[in-house]
């Protein structure tokens, strides 16, 4: 515990640092601080997952009136070495990305704020502590967001809608919270599990639902996601990969922690209605993501996406647990767990990837990328080691957590319950559809990217970035790797994880290894097998073509055809762009996507025959938020416009208000 | 506070006072406003005074000499001389007409009696009997505030509420310290002063003081 509080407070040190020291040693001092505290931090919650034992702190020194309830036990501590290992990297990038135009005092000082305040928010063991530190990642959140605010009016749109949609969730999650406080008599967590079953069950599903649609929204699950795919691309780019691979976990955290900690696991229709979450947002970010051609954007949706597999995952595991399949419960929680790890290895460094190109290129558009993999050859490979992953193929850590959550929901078919059934089934075909929606994407952004020709002079004239930046996206993707290939070290840690917050401490799911080896039942995957044999299988295949004689045919010499139109003249704009390579899946999902194409020829001024300049604009629409949120604005704005007509710039009225209230005050004391 | 003239002084005093407030929202010439104030100024000063001499208190004397001179002199000059650079200038259209004005003036001297029965209940005297009279003044004035559409009607509403509560002050603790009631009728004379210039620029400006056209000027 103190070696974890001695991060936090080196983190709030480096903010410190950050706002205060001179323009030349504020990132590198910020960063370095920051560094060690997340180190520090990483070992405090360390131990905790490699013991098992939880830890915990009481002061009444800092906040009056309820004090400070800390305590870590293996599931926060496993988001808190998740956290810290993202931070890790995005304070490192984060030196290099401020280097050119280095940012305000306040965006520095803000990332070490916001990661302490991520590191914090799992390790809260009462009401009072959760919510200050709920409400303070939100505040730290937002104004880490703003950092690049002078850009342009598309960072302040998505700051208010973050600000509104983090606001409404985190009401929600205080009444709910507030409510099983009042009901168990006590605030502090540990009271709470212990005497939850005082909560009568509508009171306690009341509670639930409520504390659901906070962290939803933390999570970005559809429909509370409309902040994510504005906030994520508009923050810088470390702030990104801290928001998309830190603080959605919170989201789950909270779920988890609620629903099967202090809830004690509840009713099945709870876990049900998490699992519809899940499906709705795998599918609607998975293809969001695959339509989308900002590249930022896309990772954006890919998290709503992700997050709906873990969603997913942990509305299984709820829903099996309260069927009392124990085993097969913790065997899912620990995939959904196990995906969320590995999302948050992956997307923080494929954030921290597309942060490099828009910084060598200044865009996000993948339409004006191209041919960026011989120019920034690491940051390719980087890009492209995250690209796989998330794809989900063998060797990589994607594969193993998905191929885990996929056997999990397919032995839950042996359940009892025919609805839970039901919804397992769904998940399994919500887990294939989006996989291969995210392979789209990812070709998309990797093809259009970094292959092919430059399309425009800024992409051809990129240079790779510094070397804080590729240790960064390097320390991340390694990451990938490791776990990847040998995922059985990740095992035990997510053992002590889930039987901390399953109730009961279940049996292990999964025999230790350097695979993974479902222990009584059939099924077991070992990547490094995999990739062992596919680069053998690679190395017997190039010694196979030297073996061959090459024929006659091949060393002639080739000749291009006349006119050019025989493929050696390809020019950059012949080439496919991100839009018109997801534009068959527009026209599929028509419905859903709503593009909306905008076509405007210019003719040249001799002859209207002849069209001098053709430009295409196209704007997906968001679905959801024209259904559930768009008649709520208008609303709202009606009824601002109503109050309006009451401050009419009269005088007398404005005086007759405070002659009118004087008067009333009077009656009703007199 | 034996001898029975001084309270009989206070009781005209204060009389005085509403009386002038209920004659500024009958009277709609703009002109016939600065008599009643100034009257309104020598009444809260002759009330300084009787108290003073009553309680032999010094610094209560010089409080009504500053009264006489900034109610009963400055602030009506001042006025006059708005007045006077826009003679003929009349409360034509108030928002409330005059019979209506009154009888509200009517209802709101009820409501200051009934509100001010709790104050009066803690010390029941003769002065503090009168106190209903000065919260009654300043409810009048701020109607006067609220219903009337010329510049200076304003600055009289305004007056009137501060008459008002002088009023109250002098009932209720005999007084205010000297130091407070000095800051206080400094800052009276800075706000007629200040409205008189804006009410002469507005004039200048837009040839007329009527503050209900003024709404354009919102957001």
């Amino acid at each position: 515990m103190t070696v974890y509080l001695v991060g936090l407070a080196a983190l709030c040190l480096a903010s410190l640092l950050a706002a205060t020291l001179s323009d030349r040693y504020r990132l590198l001092g910020a960063a370095l601080v920051g560094v060690a505290g997340s180190l520090a931090a990483l070992v405090g919650a360390g131990r905790v997952l490699l013991t098992g034992h939880p830890v915990a702190l009481h002061t009444g020194a800092v906040l009056p009136l309820t004090g400070v309830d800390l305590s870590l036990d293996p599931l926060g501590a496993l988001f808190v070495a998740v956290t810290a290992v993202v931070g890790l990297a995005a304070l490192c990038y984060s030196v290099g990305y401020g280097a050119h135009a280095t940012p305000g005092r306040t965006a520095t000082a803000m990332l070490p704020a916001f990661l302490a305040t991520l590191l914090l928010v799992p390790a809260a063991a009462s009401v009072a502590t959760f919510l200050i530190a709920w409400e303070l990642m939100a505040l730290t959140s937002l104004l880490a967001l703003l950092g690049e605010h002078r850009q342009g009016p598309a960072i302040r749109d998505a700051a208010q809608w973050y600000a509104a949609m983090t606001h409404i969730g985190a009401a929600a999650i205080l009444l709910g919270l507030v409510l099983l406080a009042t009901q168990v008599g006590s605030q502090s967590f540990a009271a709470i599990d212990a005497h939850h079953r005082q909560v009568p069950a509508p009171l306690a599903s009341v509670a639930f639902v409520l504390v659901l649609v906070g962290f939803a929204s933390k999570a970005g699950a559809v429909p509370f996601h409309v902040w994510l795919p504005r906030a994520h691309p508009e923050a810088p780019s470390p702030v990104s990969a801290l928001m998309s691979g830190a603080m959605v976990n919170l989201g789950v955290y909270g779920i988890v922690r609620v629903g099967e900690g202090l809830l004690g696991g509840g009713e099945l229709w709870w876990w049900l209605v998490v699992v519809a979450l899940g499906i709705a947002s795998a599918f609607f970010g998975a293809l969001h993501a695959a339509a989308s051609s900002d590249i930022k954007r896309l990772l954006a949706y890919s998290t709503v996406d992700n997050m709906g597999l873990i969603l997913i995952g942990v509305g299984a595991a709820g829903a099996l647990a309260a069927d009392g399949q124990r085993f097969l419960a913790a065997l899912v929680l620990l995939a959904a767990l196990f995906h969320l790890v590995n999302h948050a290895l992956f997307k923080g460094s494929l954030f921290l990837g597309a942060g490099a190109l828009q910084h060598a290129t200044g865009t996000r558009d993948l339409d004006h990328l191209g041919g960026l993999a011989r120019r920034m050859p690491a940051t390719a490979v980087l890009f492209g080691i995250g690209a796989l992953s998330i794809s989900a193929l063998p060797g990589l850590n994607g594969f193993a957590s998905e191929w885990l959550l996929l056997e999990g929901l397919l032995h839950g078919f042996t359940s009892h319950s025919a609805i839970t059934e039901a919804a397992l089934l769904a998940g399994v075909a919500a887990l294939a559809v989006t996989g291969g929606l995210t392979a789209t994407a990812f070709v998309k952004a990797l093809g259009v990217g970094f292959l092919g020709m430059p399309r425009t002079e800024r992409a051809s004239e990129a240079h790779e970035v510094g070397p804080s930046m590729l240790a960064g996206t390097a320390l991340l993707a390694a990451g990938c790797v490791v776990v990847g290939i040998v995922p059985g070290i990740a095992l035990p840690i997510l053992d002590h994880a889930v039987s901390s917050a399953l109730a009961g401490g279940p049996p292990r799911a999964l025999r230790s290894g350097i695979g993974l080896d479902l222990a009584s039942l059939s099924g077991a995957v070992d990547p490094a097998l995999v990739v062992v044999g596919l680069l053998g299988a690679l190395v017997v295949a190039r010694g196979a073509l030297l073996l061959v004689p090459r024929s006659a045919e091949l060393r002639r010499p080739r000749r291009a055809a006349a006119w050019g139109c025989g493929g050696d003249t390809q020019v950059p704009r012949s080439e496919i762009t991100a839009t018109s390579f997801a534009e068959p899946l527009q026209r599929v999902f028509a419905d859903v996507l709503r593009p909306d194409h905008d076509l405007e020829v210019t003719h040249a001024a001799e002859s209207r025959y002849v069209p001098e300049a053709i430009t295409f604009r196209q704007r997906l629409d968001d679905a959801t938020e024209r259904a559930f949120y768009q008649p709520v604005i208008t609303a709202v704005a009606g009824w601002g416009r109503l109050a309006r007509r009451v401050p009419n710039g009269s005088v007398h009225r404005y005086l007759a208000f405070g002659f009118v209230a004087l008067v009333l005050v009077l009656v009703v004391l007199a | 506070m034996s001898s029975h003239p001084a309270f009989d002084v206070a009781e005209l005093a204060a009389g005085v006072v509403l009386a002038g407030a209920v004659l500024a929202l009958w009277r709609k010439d703009l002109r016939a406003l600065i008599p009643i104030l100034a009257l309104q100024g020598a009444a809260l000063s002759a009330l300084a005074a009787v108290l003073a001499v009553s309680d032999g208190n010094l610094g209560l004397g010089v409080v009504a000499g500053v009264v006489l001179l900034a109610k009963g002199g400055v602030v009506p000059g001042l006025l006059a001389r708005v007045v006077r650079a826009d003679p003929g200038s009349r409360e034509t259209a108030p928002l409330v007409n005059v019979p209506a004005s009154l009888v509200a003036a009517g209802a709101l001297v009820v409501l200051s009696y009934l509100v001010a029965g709790r104050i009066t209940a803690l010390a029941p005297d003769r002065l503090t009997r009168l106190v209903p009279l000065g919260l009654a003044t300043v409810l009048v004035g701020f109607f006067v505030l609220v219903t009337r559409r010329k510049a200076v009607s304003q600055i009289v509403g305004l007056l009137l509420v501060d008459n008002g509560i002088a009023l109250v002050a002098f009932l209720l603790t005999a007084g205010v310290p000297l130091l407070v009631e000095l800051g206080a009728s400094f800052d009276l004379l800075l706000v007629v002063a200040m409205l008189q210039v804006l009410a002469t620029t507005i004039r200048a400006r837009f040839g007329h003081v009527d503050l209900d056209q003024l709404r354009e000027l919102h957001d």
